[in-house]
């Protein structure tokens, strides 16, 4: 299969081999990819909270998506970089584990839920801003994302343990 | 400060042989279990102290008084650091004795206790008080200080699994 014979091609690559073989390439990177759920989970999750009505009520939605969403794309982009570099360093192994192509499957979720709320409820905060509650459209789009992410984190660290012994 | 070394390793020795310590160490899910939680609960305890932090430093809702700001995610910060210090003790309870003597470990414990006393009073006197009663560069101090303290404490963390 062409797709068993790319991540096969990736694992044989110099980079690769590095990641896999340097000392302090692989805790270093997994670091930055642990300590950096503190921006993008925290906020994550305190944006889908306030979505939900129960924290930062008294700041107008829009403004906590406003204040929010830089850092939380930021932390994102993080996130995929130290993630990719990760599954560089032992292509067909993180493949081999169901918990690697769950992950993936509900990342692409996660990435819907956001597409859609932006395209739907998330581009009228004006209309909805100043109200005691949220619509349940945004009620929803808060509950996926929390859910998706638990068991995303959840999957994650699966992984490490569901990986081949080297 | 042998008698303190004393104690502290008698309490590991009897965390290591608690009925959680035993449990958890026996079954091969617990533990990865309990660690979840403790991720999660990182996410959250993190996000809302580099809220707070943030806002001291006058990165994000420099609109906003810090003190209302500081309340509203306080009960998050409280919560998910009862999260973090259950987890974290059962997580530690599975090889106390060998967390002893655990360089990596015991800077965490170091930081973490400074990060408490630091949190819990100069740093939460600061962010409730009234704009302008403390000095702008006091409050960015405080800040700094926080997030060193804290980023010591998830370093800290990382280096058990990888120092001796």
């Amino acid at each position: 299969m062409w797709f068993a014979r790319f991540l096969q091609w990736l694992h044989d690559t110099q980079f690769s081999t590095t990641m896999r073989d340097s000392l302090w390439a692989e805790p270093l990177v997994e670091t930055i990819h642990v300590l950096t759920l503190t921006l993008f989970l925290g906020f994550a999750v305190l944006l889908d909270l306030r979505l939900l009505g129960v924290v930062l009520r008294r700041r107008p939605a829009s403004e906590v998506l406003r204040q929010l969403n830089p850092w939380l794309f930021g932390g994102f982009a993080v996130m995929v970089a130290s993630g990719v570099l990760l599954f560089c360093g032992d292509p067909v192994s993180f493949y081999s584990t169901v918990f690697f192509k769950v992950k993936m499957i509900m990342l692409v979720l996660a990435g819907l839920n956001v597409l859609i709320f932006n395209a739907t409820v998330g581009r009228r905060t004006a209309e909805w801003d100043g109200a005691v509650t949220t619509p349940t459209a945004a009620k929803i789009a808060a509950v996926v994302s929390l859910v998706l992410w638990v068991a995303i984190v959840a999957a994650g660290r699966a992984i490490a343990y569901a990986l081949p012994p080297p | 400060m042998t008698w303190l070394k004393a104690i502290l390793l008698s309490f590991c020795r009897y965390c290591n042989e608690t009925w959680f310590g035993h449990g958890i160490r026996d079954s091969v899910w617990l533990f990865p279990f309990v660690e979840i939680f403790h991720l999660l609960a990182l996410g959250v305890l993190g996000g809302t102290i580099l809220l707070v932090n943030a806002r001291l430093l006058g990165l994000r809702f420099a609109d906003e008084p810090t003190s209302e700001l500081a309340q509203e995610v306080w009960p998050w910060t409280l919560g998910s650091l009862a999260v973090m210090l259950i987890s974290g003790f059962l997580l530690f309870s599975t090889e106390a004795v060998k967390m002893y003597g655990n360089w990596g470990f015991r800077f965490k414990m170091t930081s973490l206790l400074l990060a408490l006393i630091f949190t819990f009073t100069i740093h939460r006197r600061i962010t409730l008080s009234d704009e302008g009663s403390i000095r702008p560069v006091w409050r960015k101090v405080a800040a700094v200080v926080s997030l060193l303290l804290w980023a010591g404490v998830g370093l800290g963390g990382r280096s058990i699994g990888y120092i001796g």
